[in-house]
């Protein structure tokens, strides 16, 4: 006679059919082939982050690439990565480059900025005044430019995980370049530095370019206050898209279709003058820069 | 007898990290004298104390070799196809990681590492916790082709400030090989599936490096009992 069990009886006894076996609700079966089904896309979805952030530790290609004129390689695969991330995939992204000593912004070959000091809270001059911040925040970028361009992708990324979204994942995602000619088979690309005059958009294309001024207005006040750190942005996240933003000054001059300054129709492409003086690109960029939708097939 | 207020409090923190190591490595199995798990602080602070009065954490790591009875336990039922299929286990990297952030970056050069040196496995100890996509690569790495064989355990420093097991309410762990597995279920007549569970993430797998579907016998003291065993089934 073999020994007895060490274990309790309910264990043997689950071996057997259960007494009175009532056939399996298929509404429980579908909500468990659903939620099995889910926990696998799940991993898959971890695990293609996990493999696109192996890869953007390297990035970008080449050692001399310029972070505002990607390459069109570069450029895509990135985007192409960048549509499964939430935001907090994206710190982690932002928090390997760093230790990795780079850059955050993933298009960016340079490492990232030392603070002066190893001290853990370093004083700041900004346009507001001698600011205390914390290191780890100085050592994120290697400049502020970079860390808008970073945060410009962030906040166009989903909040909801990719194996929960309904639609699957058609998000495309944008980038913030100066060289979009290149591109031009990766739209919808934003022409930052392209402010060429165009004729009064309608309305609704105004509610848009509003919008993306907003966005704009709120990236540069964050790209100034550089608070957020790696890790714990999601929250700093939505306020910012949600307190930060500023209503733009209403121009007290009716609009007017733009028309060539004298003397400039020679220089036109198009009816497009090319800009050399940054400071002129600034400003025109502020009266009409949204116009990056033209530029969409269709 | 130790002297300990010739040293700085991280460098006795540290001393007791080392030990316990050592002793990990010498219950798992591997070969190494007792005298080495009982390092005396002196002797520690000799060899790998800076001199700031700082530990070199850079200089701690070591390697060993699994025992003989720990060959037999890791060994693997020869078959038709395989009649001398080599043991579940080899040498051991054992390193201590100095940077303050440890991520994708260190995590991925060590398994390198232990690749390079033909290490079943490694274990690293860190100052603080990894970023969460190091241990989401950790998680997944064992049988990967990027890692060692055997997979990499981590450790915080914390976790190995005291050693868990001479606890005295921790009651004895040891790990079956699978031919007293086999031998325990086929006496009790009994499957895998239907024995209680540990979970490889318990503190006490994690010392003895415990793998999913290996089975631990636990043994516990009972005032009214004696000694009385029981075992469970890592998952
Ligand atoms: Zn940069």
């Amino acid at each position: 006679m073999p020994p007895k069990s060490i274990l309790k009886n309910s264990a043997v006894s689950t071996n057997a059919p259960p007494a009175s076996s009532k056939p399996v609700n298929p509404r429980h079966l579908e909500t468990a082939i659903h939620h099995a089904r889910i926990l696998e896309q799940r991993k898959v979805v971890e695990r293609q982050v996990l493999d696109s952030i192996i890869t953007l530790l390297d990035f970008p290609s080449t050692a001399d690439a310029d972070p505002k004129q990607p390459s069109a390689a570069d450029a895509r695969q990135f985007r192409d990565f960048m549509v499964p991330f939430q935001p907090s995939d994206y710190d982690s992204l932002i928090e390997e480059r760093n230790i990795a000593d780079k850059c955050g912004y993933a298009l960016c070959p340079r490492p990232k900025r030392k603070a002066p000091s190893t001290a853990r809270k370093q004083f700041v001059d900004t346009a507001k005044g001698v600011e205390i911040v914390d290191r780890k925040v100085l050592e994120v970028w290697c400049s502020d430019d970079c860390a808008r361009r970073a945060l410009y992708v962030k906040v166009q990324l989903n909040e909801e995980p990719a194996w929960m979204r309904q639609g699957g994942v058609g998000d495309k995602i944008e980038l913030m370049v100066e060289n979009a000619d290149e591109h031009h088979k990766a739209l919808p690309l934003r022409l930052k530095r392209e402010a060429a005059p165009k004729a009064p958009a309608p309305k609704d294309e105004d509610d848009i370019a509003a919008a993306w001024a907003a966005r704009d207005d709120a990236l540069a006040d964050l790209a100034l206050e550089r608070g957020e750190k790696p890790g714990r942005l999601s929250k700093a996240n939505k306020d910012l898209m949600t307190e930060n933003i500023k209503e733009r000054v209403v121009a007290s001059k009716p609009p007017v279709a733009p028309s060539l300054n004298e003397g400039q129709s020679h220089m036109a492409i198009e009816g497009h003058v090319p800009k050399t003086d940054a400071a002129t690109a600034e400003q025109d960029e502020d009266e009409d820069p949204q116009d990056w939708d033209k530029h969409l097939p269709g | 007898m130790d002297d300990r207020e010739n040293y700085g409090a991280s460098m006795i923190r540290m001393w007791r990290v080392y030990r316990t190591a050592k002793q990990l490595c010498f219950d798992r199995g591997y070969q190494m004298l007792e005298e080495e798990t009982q390092i005396p602080l002196a002797e520690f602070a000799n060899k790998f104390m800076r001199e700031d009065g700082e530990p070199d954490r850079g200089r701690m790591h070591f390697s060993c070799q699994p025992t003989e009875a720990m060959l037999a336990k890791y060994a693997v039922p020869p078959t038709a196809k395989d009649p001398n299929p080599p043991p579940q286990i080899g040498n051991i990297w054992v390193e201590f990681n100095a940077d303050e952030n440890v991520g994708l970056k260190q995590l991925r050069d060590y398994m390198q590492h232990l690749v390079n040196g033909s290490y079943y496995n490694g274990i690293m100890v860190c100052a603080k916790p990894m970023t969460g996509m190091a241990l989401r690569l950790l998680r997944g790495s064992a049988g990967l082709e990027e890692g060692p064989k055997g997979g990499v355990d981590v450790f915080v420093e914390q976790d190995l400030l005291v050693n868990i097991t001479k606890h005295d309410l921790v009651p004895t762990h040891i790990l079956l090989s699978r031919d007293e597995k086999s031998q325990l279920l086929e006496r009790y007549r009994l499957k895998e599936t239907q024995l209680p569970r540990i979970q490889t993430s318990d503190p006490v797998a994690r010392y003895l490096g415990l793998r999913r579907g290996q089975v631990v016998k636990i043994i516990r003291r009972s005032e009214t009992a004696g000694r009385y065993a029981s075992y469970r089934w890592a998952i």
